[in-house]
């Protein structure tokens, strides 16, 4: 079942002399449990795609459908909750709170929900557990390698029990220690709880473990690959 | 509370910033209320001083009395009116003056003064004049001689008179007629007033009653002490109820300079902490796009995965607010400190007591600042806080998620 239709979507930036087209008629379409990478040299509109499926930026035309959702259609601040209760995102450069604990950091996004302080600490002691780092909780970002902040991240990002996750370029600070661990993690977590991955990266290593590589170049899909297992 | 967190422990993150912030805020309300509370201080010590040893808290006249102090215009029955007076709840004293002017000539010079025939028992329940004659200048009427006189260090001076020198009195009686009598000086007094010491001369009333033949049971003034200077008005009232036939004064209306000196002292202290806070204010803004400046991403983060720009305004707030607060608890502790000292042991600025005590100011001034003054500053300070925070957190509002994520 399709938890994400991406149709005819552009993005065209009309801020320089010429106007550059980071989108160009995109069609995609996601199913739920996919584990699927956005592949494509600097440039190719990898992170613009990504913002747009994220909310993060508006598309020029068509539009994004998340469960019925038209992205496109949400107010400023219908979008903020959409994203908050629908979409879990990783980014490249960790963006964690510095000034929270791990535990604290990921209790951050339910806190925004409302969940109530019990089951908030369950999940969030479940979920840094499942990312290997039960023994870190309390540790701020800086206690922390680039590794496992990325980790406290995808635990964060896992917080609110989202349809999907973003992440974009999750691996591009890591070394290949940290990038295997992170890896098996994801496919540990889209095997066993079906959650569903969207990565933007340019990183041999998240292609090779994808099940689905979509390349674009010049703003459009130019191959999209369903891995056989 | 995340948020609340969040913003607490983000004061934190730049501990020197922060600490320049914090010590600026502090210092400018140490420096605020310290002046405030030393200029308050003065004009208090002022106020209190007129009390204690010019006017007193309430003045009964004959209600022409004060037009020219014309020597016929007595209270009359003025033991009656005494005894009701003292009866009067909150009353600490009370005593009767004889008022009239005159000269005063010792063999040197002559000058015009006020001559203040007192009575001395009553007169110490009221007046506090007799503390200001140190053990070597004599003393306030303690022995019954007859035509005593008390006069000031300052009108000594330029009479060029001393410890039992005679100076000589010259006044109208009560029939008109132009009367004098030489007075041995007893007493000699230094309060912090130089022009009101050198206008004034005290002797006993039954002495002064007897030369200007005051019929007995008649005097010009009552004076009134009360336990709280601020129930003048009010009892003051009271007494022009009870006594139509005078006029009733509180001090306020005695000596209007001091009630318009008390407001002056709110719009000095008012303006003082405008210019400060303002000023802080300015800064605090400064810091503050710093910080938003400096936390783009984080903030862009905050928002891309769910954080409300409400949020996000209330975190900025909380974060200024705070950094306000801890300025402001600082400053107020410090200020406390120094002016709980400095109100003990004074401010000695004998150095320039002529010119001080010529314009009616102590040389000593002691620093003293109302409990609510405090309470107010905070409040002050919030705002000042809240109104500092308003701008740096509108343009942390006006970042765009997917481009504030991807600043450096």
């Amino acid at each position: 079942m399709s938890i994400i239709q991406i149709n005819n979507l552009t993005k065209t930036y009309q801020d320089t002399e010429v106007p550059v087209h980071a989108v160009n008629g995109v069609d995609l379409s996601f199913e739920e449990g996919e584990f699927a990478a956005i592949v494509g040299p600097s440039g190719c509109g990898k992170t613009t795609l990504m913002n747009m499926i994220g909310g993060l930026e508006q598309p020029t035309s068509g539009n994004v459908v998340v469960d019925d959702s038209v992205m496109s259609e949400l107010s400023s601040n219908e979008l903020i909750d959409f994203r908050l209760r629908n979409i879990g995102f990783v980014f490249q450069a960790y963006n964690l709170i510095p000034v929270l604990t791990a535990k604290e950091n990921v209790e951050f996004i339910m806190q925004l929900q409302n969940w109530n302080k019990r089951e908030m600490e369950e999940r969030t002691l479940a979920l840094l557990e499942s990312v290997g780092l039960g023994e870190k909780v309390n540790n701020k970002p800086n206690q922390l390698s680039g590794g496992q902040q990325q980790r406290v991240a995808v635990a964060r990002a896992l917080a609110s029990k989202p349809k999907f996750i973003l992440a974009d370029e999750p691996t591009a600070n890591l070394d290949s220690i940290a990038t295997n661990q992170l890896l098996e993690i994801m496919e540990k977590l889209n095997r066993e709880e079906n959650m569903t991955f969207i990565f933007a990266t340019h990183d041999q290593r998240v292609m090779d473990k994808a099940k689905r590589v979509i390349t674009l170049d010049d703003g459009k899909v130019i191959s999209d690959v369903l891995k056989t297992p | 509370m995340v948020l609340t967190k969040i913003a607490w422990r983000s004061i934190w993150r730049s501990k020197l910033r922060s600490a320049v912030v914090i010590f600026a805020i502090a210092s400018g309300l140490l420096g605020g209320l310290f002046s405030s509370a030393w200029m308050n201080g003065m004009a208090m010590q002022r106020v209190k001083n007129t009390f204690t040893y010019e006017i007193g808290h309430i003045q009964l006249h004959h209600p022409e009395f004060s037009e020219n102090m014309d020597i016929k215009k007595t209270l009359l029955n003025i033991q009656e009116k005494i005894s009701g007076i003292e009866k009067s709840e909150g009353v600490l004293g009370v005593t009767e003056r004889i008022r009239i002017t005159g000269m005063a000539a010792t063999a040197n010079k002559n000058l015009g003064v006020n001559v203040v025939g007192v009575a001395p028992e009553t007169e110490k329940k009221v007046f506090e004049l007799y503390q200001k004659i140190d053990s070597a200048s004599g003393n306030f009427f303690e022995n019954d001689r007859k035509n005593a006189i008390v006069i000031s260090r300052a009108l000594a001076t330029e009479l060029n008179a001393k410890l039992k020198s005679k100076i000589v009195l010259t006044f109208q009686d009560f029939n008109g007629e132009i009367t004098g009598a030489a007075f041995k000086v007893v007493g000699i007094f230094k309060t912090d007033n130089n022009p009101w010491d050198k206008m004034h001369v005290f002797v006993k009333n039954k002495d002064l009653r007897r030369i200007i033949e005051l019929p007995e049971n008649q005097s010009h003034e009552i004076v009134v002490l009360l336990d709280d200077y601020e129930r003048a008005l009010l009892k003051a009232q009271e007494f022009q109820v009870k006594y139509p036939d005078t006029k009733v004064e509180d001090w306020a209306e005695i000596s209007p300079y001091l009630s318009l000196m008390s407001g002056y002292m709110d719009t000095m202290m008012g303006l003082f902490m405008a210019i400060i806070l303002g000023a802080l204010g300015f800064g605090i803004v400064n810091t503050m796009l710093m910080v938003v400046l400096e936390r783009t991403r984080e903030l862009g983060m905050l928002m891309a995965i769910g954080m409300t720009k409400r949020r996000v305004f209330v975190m900025i707030m909380l974060e200024t607010i705070f950094l306000a607060l801890i300025g402001a608890v600082l400053g107020e502790i410090l200020s406390m400190l120094f002016i709980n000292h400095f109100g003990k042991v004074g401010i000695d600025l004998s150095s320039m007591a002529e010119g001080m005590e010529s314009v009616g100011y102590s040389a000593i001034t002691y620093p003293m600042l109302e409990g609510y003054r405090y309470v107010q500053i905070t409040v002050l300070v919030i705002i000042t806080g809240i109104l500092a925070s308003v701008y740096p957190a509108l343009k942390a509002l006006k970042l765009h998620p997917a481009e504030a994520i991807r600043s450096i």
